[in-house]
């Protein structure tokens, strides 16, 4: 029974995830220019990533990733999360990244399962 | 005189550890009552106390429920449509300007948050994202990929857009076991 329970690690650790995330970001993304023919595949990929790297951790979380990649133009972007959850297990983070051509913003929320 | 002092002091031994006994357990309490005159008692009450700390370490926050499935599952039609409503209400004649947006996109979150709530749908946790953009001929693609139960947890998500600005609202709904 002690060895079952583990008792409680502390709430979602958000500078871990915001370090696989960017990590992520950068292999697939770093160094490529906007493409509307390619955006897909970024996006599709780094949300895959980033959601296979944080089930390594094998934390008992279920995931939900998201990711915005826009070109730069100029124009105005903003992005809120409300969430109804518990507190103090659950969490999120959210990274913004840019280069010369676009902006990419992925969030990350885990939501603990007892 | 000795075996006085000897009694006395064995009674001081009984009193001290009937004080913490009783205050961590009542019905534990009770028995000591009982047994004070008897040396065996304090002994077996202390091993309890210990227990009682790994206990106290342990503690289950949540007992079992037993329920395999959610009762009532979550709305996404609903929820839907109270997505395509608030988008509509709040940005249907407005102009993109930087200030209005920042503010505007947190107001639709905790709108959109509050009207889902108040479906009580039970046991689900909500996830509400809104991000509000302005309309340059920009290209834009936003992705989302969740690890999570398929059978219980589900998302809703409308886009509205009108000639100055988007705006996108999604809402993650997942089952707490």
């Amino acid at each position: 029974m002690e060895e079952y329970q583990n008792g409680n690690e502390g709430s979602f650790n958000s500078e871990e995830a915001e370090n696989v995330v960017k990590e992520c970001i950068e292999n697939i993304v770093g160094a490529e220019d906007y493409s509307q023919t390619q955006v897909n595949k970024w996006t599709a990929g780094i949300v895959e990533r980033c959601l296979t790297q944080l089930v390594k951790q094998g934390k008992p979380y279920k995931y939900i990733v998201t990711c915005a990649v826009m070109q730069k133009t100029g124009a105005g972007l903003h992005t809120a999360n409300s969430c109804y959850w518990d507190t103090t297990m659950d969490g999120s983070c959210t990274v913004r990244w840019e280069n010369r051509t676009m902006y990419c913003v992925v969030s990350v929320f885990a939501v603990a399962v007892v | 005189m000795s075996d006085l002092l000897k009694d006395k002091s064995q009674r001081r031994e009984k009193r001290t550890v009937k004080v913490p006994s009783e205050g961590s357990h009542g019905a534990r309490g009770k028995e000591a009552t009982v047994r004070t005159k008897d040396s065996i008692s304090i002994v077996s009450s202390m091993d309890e106390l210990g227990h009682h700390d790994d206990n106290a370490r342990m503690v289950v926050t949540m007992e079992n429920t037993y329920q395999m499935a959610p009762y009532k599952r979550f709305p996404v039609p609903a929820v839907e449509d109270i997505l395509k409503d608030v988008l509509t209400n709040y940005l249907q004649q407005e102009k993109y300007e930087v200030e209005w947006s920042q503010k505007m996109t947190k107001t639709i979150c905790e709108v959109i948050r509050a009207r889902v709530k108040d479906l009580m749908i039970p046991r689900y946790k909500i996830v509400v994202l809104v991000h509000i953009g302005q309309q340059c001929g920009q290209s834009m693609q936003m992705s989302s990929r969740c690890l999570w139960d398929a059978a219980n947890d589900t998302f809703a998500s409308y886009s509205f857009k009108n000639s100055s600005l988007f705006g996108v609202a999604t809402v993650y709904a997942v089952y707490f076991e």
